[in-house]
Order: structure tokens, then sequence, then C-alpha cells
């Protein structure tokens, strides 16, 4: 099925011997190994587990055990710094003054925050995220994105290629997002542009050309939003920007006017961009693994099975590949002494691969016992808030996806699929298919 | 109101009895009072399954059945769902549930 050596030999079962992989002479930075990163985080979790990429300049935490414990001690290993020494990285200030000067102001986000700072927002934000309330929302969400597998399948008529990512899954996360925040005039192309723009800046690969251009997408994304919260100001709605807008937090206050464009950002773009990611992963599955597809195709009404096909999905090919933290002090962790300030890429990806904690970590496997103790979302107080609804939308684009479509295939070799440059997700950039409707 | 009680056994075997008020959720109640096991990482949301708890046996039809939201979540930690299982974020302390006891599932 053309994949690379090191994906057929973590797919070998048990896990094979020795690793033939140079360590040393690799990075994080490497497109390719940002496209086929598995061997690569193989590698680290047997010979060096904590293990610091120079050309990265921070170290990289491979093990399941060892991402666990940095991620229930948010004391000891702080989002806030290693984000903020992650961001627009090597461009700071230059970066920051733009959206000051034309974005209405540079606005951290709040999101990443340490407690107790992060606490009040965080309780305010898992009110609008309950399992519950996203159930609710399942039947307006599962007519939005039926619409968009018939146009797909229109577009396909014929055997014409279509992009599973730019013409699907993007498409969709974004109508979904605008729904739940009340925007009904949006551009798509737009948002999309402002999703990549945001990203880029903890992917470690812009260059200042680059990062000029993202910061004025930025600005007229905050721009956007500060336009958008005025008008519900004047007037409230019912939509989340309202309730965010005129939202009172445990303590009695309100959020500040640059925590609520803060959230609003967040929610925009984290909202659509990794769960197009993992869209476009559920279509590559589908046309990689005939067996899975088949199926799912004989499931498309058992909800219990599409929710562990969807956790599952989300372990093997996590959207998130990365997120920084910085250490408050000196700690050890999985063996390595770690100044204080040293900067970490907690690699969720790797933990999800890890053979020590999933048996078989390469293979689909809908019965795993242990099925939800991945780390796609992260753990501890950082968790997503927007779990639930990232699940079932992936739950629906699956089961609308099966019981619609047919047979889905790639229209060009596997090796030809590129991924997008970056060391915080991995996110295929194109995804050329052919497919029919299902017989 | 009086304070009812909550007893959580934990998986080193200790017991902790909490006084708590009516009308927070039994996860909230554990977290603020360290109650090993009990992370509640989502905030109460019902989507994480880390406030996992097994519902002592006498406890259980007061205490009521998960309803299909809930059973979803608990069906992704199948190795260690059993029929008493339950997310105690989406228990609420209540008169009747005075003096209950769960035991704290085994993450996985």
């Amino acid at each position: 099925m053309g994949q690379s050596n090191a994906e057929t030999q973590a797919t070998a079962c048990p896990a094979s011997g020795g690793s033939l992989f140079d360590l040393a002479g690799s990075s994080l930075t490497q497109p390719e190994i940002q496209a086929h990163p598995n061997a690569f985080y193989q590698a680290m979790r047997r010979e060096d587990p904590v293990h610091y990429d120079e050309k990265l300049g921070m170290w990289l935490v491979s093990r399941y055990e060892d991402i666990v414990t940095v991620l229930r001690d948010p004391l000891t290993y702080s989002d806030k710094h290693g984000y903020a020494a992650q961001y627009a990285s090597g461009f700071f200030a230059e970066f920051k003054e733009i959206l000051e000067r034309e974005g209405g102001g540079f606005f951290p986000d709040v999101i990443k925050d340490d407690p107790p700072a992060h606490t009040r927002v965080r309780r305010l934000l898992e009110k609008a995220f309950t399992a519950h309330r996203v159930a609710s929302l399942e039947p307006g969400i599962t007519t939005i994105i039926a619409g968009f597998v018939e146009k797909l399948a229109d577009q396909a008529a014929g055997g014409r290629v279509v992009d599973g990512v730019n013409d699907f899954a993007i498409p969709l996360t974004i109508s979904v997002i605008c729904e739940q925040l009340g925007l009904s005039h949006f551009s798509a192309d737009k948002i999309k542009g402002w999703s990549a723009a945001v990203t880029a800046q903890i992917g470690r690969m812009q260059n200042r050309e680059q990062m000029i251009d993202n910061a004025r997408q930025i600005c007229e994304l905050q721009n956007f939003i500060i336009e958008q919260m005025k008008q519900r100001e004047a007037a409230p709605r019912e939509d989340m920007i309202s309730d965010l807008v005129h939202a009172h937090t445990d303590d009695g206050g309100k959020l500040s006017f640059a925590e609520a464009v803060s959230l609003i950002r967040a929610l925009i773009i984290a909202g659509n961009d990794t769960t197009a990611t993992a869209i476009g992963n559920l279509l590559f599955i589908l046309a990689t693994r005939p067996e899975v597809a088949k199926a799912l195709q004989g499931s498309a009404a058992d909800d219990r099975l599409l929710n562990r096909f969807v956790e599952e999905l989300l372990r093997v090919a996590p959207p998130v590949r990365g997120l920084a933290k910085m250490t408050t002090r000196e700690v050890e962790l999985g063996g390595r002494k770690l100044p204080e300030h040293a900067h970490l890429l907690v690699l969720y990806a790797s933990g999800n691969d890890d053979e020590t904690h999933f048996t078989c970590p390469r293979e689909v496997d809908l019965n795993r016992g242990n099925l939800s103790s991945h780390v796609a979302f992260g753990v501890g107080i950082h968790r997503c808030v927007g779990a639930s609804l990232a699940r079932m939308e992936i739950k629906v684009a699956a089961r609308e996806i099966v019981k619609r479509l047919g047979q889905i295939r790639l229209a060009v070799p596997v090796e030809q699929i590129r991924y997008l440059p970056t060391v915080a997700t991995h996110s295929i950039q194109s995804l050329p298919l052919t497919l029919s409707r299902r017989q | 109101m009086a304070a009812l009680k909550v007893t959580y056994i934990q998986l080193d075997g200790i017991e902790k009895t909490i006084e708590a008020e009516p009308g927070q959720s039994l996860m909230t109640i554990a977290r603020d009072n360290m109650v090993a096991g009990i992370l509640g990482d989502c905030g109460g949301c019902c989507s994480c399954a880390t406030c996992h708890v097994y519902v002592e046996p006498e406890w259980l039809e007061r205490v009521g059945a998960a309803d299909e939201v809930e059973s979803s979540t608990l069906d992704m930690v199948s190795d260690a769902h059993r029929g008493n299982s339950r997310l105690c974020c989406q228990i609420t302390l209540r008169a009747e549930l005075d003096g209950v006891r769960v035991a704290v599932a085994p993450s996985e």
C-alpha cells in the first residue's frame, strides 16, 4: 500500500526489535519527518524518550506515561509560558506590533493561561460544550453534514476527482462552527485563510514574509470579531458570541474585551481546524483501509460502534501532534533532568502510538479496552473543551459518508499526499479522491 | 440546609467520608476534597470519563441509572465499565442520597 518503511515496521505486531532510525541526525523541523513521523517517534520512545531536538530548540516528550505526567502537573509544566515561547517564534515583537497597529490589539489566548486565571474562563466555556447540550445539536448538524456529503457526491459524478479536505472537511466544519457562533453571513474561504494564519503561529515553520502575511490575516479576523461583538453588545441574539459578550463568570464578573476577543477567535479557529483535519483523516482511512470502510458500511446505524470508531480514529491519527509547555523549575522527566525554563513539545501523537500502552498501536481496533485513554484531546485542565462537539461532528460525518457513498479511492498514489509544514498538527493539505454514491 | 454525607472508597482502600451541601455534583465534592482518582478533567461536561465510580449496590436504585449520553461516554472505558458504573459528575447530591457510598473505578 505504499507505506513508508517506518509505518510498515510499526504495523508488524508485536513491535519489531531494534530501530535503525538515525535519531541524532533527524529533526521534527524536517518536512519528511513531519509528514511520516512514526519511526521518529518510535526511535525516541525506545532510545531517548525526552529528546532534545536541536534545530527546533525544544525537548520532545514522546512516551505516553511522561506525557500524562506533564499534563497532570500544570504548575510545573506551564502551558502559558510554553505557548508564549512558541507563538510567532522568532518574530514575536514585529508580529505583536502589526496586531496592535492594524488588528485592534494583541489579545493573548486566555485558554492557554495557567491556573488560577485559566480556571475562571474554563468554567464558562464548559457550560457551552456539555455532552448533553451537544447531543441536542446532533439533528441540526446531521442536516448540514448530509448536505455536504450529497454535494461531494454530485461533484464526483462521472469519475471527477474531488478534494476531500478542501471541498468537504474544511467547509463542513466551518459551517458547523459558524452556525454555533451565530455567523450567518461568512466567507468560508476567508475563515479558512484566517485559521491557517492563526495555527501557523505555533507551527514553527513560517518565515518573516509569511509571518507578515499571517499577521495581516489575523488583523482582519480580529476586526471581523470585534465588529460582530459590537453588534451583539447593542442587540443580543441567541448565539454563542452573544453568550460570551454578555456572560458572567463564576466570580460574578464579566469577561474583559480582550478575553472575549481571544475566546471567540479560539472558538472560530479551534472549532474548525482540528475537526477538519480529523474529517480529512476519516476520508483518508476509508480510502486506504477497505476493511475499516467495510466494517462501517455494515454498521451505519450502530451508534456505539461509530463512537468507538471515532475514538480509534483520533488515537491512530490525532490532528494535534504536539503542543508546547515550559518548566517552571528544575524537574526530572523520563529519567532526564530538565532545567527551569526548558521548552517542551508534548507529542500527543507519539503517546497515542506508544506500544507499551496500546497493543499494536498502528492497527485500527474498535475493541480496545482502553480506547478512551488516548491523548488526542489532551489530559488534565487543558483537555479539549469542545471534545464532545468534535466527536459528534466526526461521528455524523462517518455515518453520513458510509450511508451515502460507495467506494472511496485515492486519486493519486499515497506517497503523493502532502501534509502541512508544521510541528503542531499532522494535517493532510489536499486529498484527491474519486467516489460514487452508494448503490 | 444540613450537610449530607458522601463516602468515597479510594482504590487504595481508604474510605473518605465528606460532609457537603446538596446541589453539588459528586465529582465536584470529590475534587474539592482531594479524593484520589476522581479527576473531572472536563469539569462535569460528561465527556471525559475521569470521574468514573461504582455505586455500592444498596444505593443503586436511589442514585439511578446513567442516561444515553452518559452511557456512551462510559462505553469508552469498556475495560472498567460495569453494571453499577456512573460518572459522578452526573450525580447531584440530594437529601435522599445522604450517606451514599461510591467506589472509585480504576483509571486506564
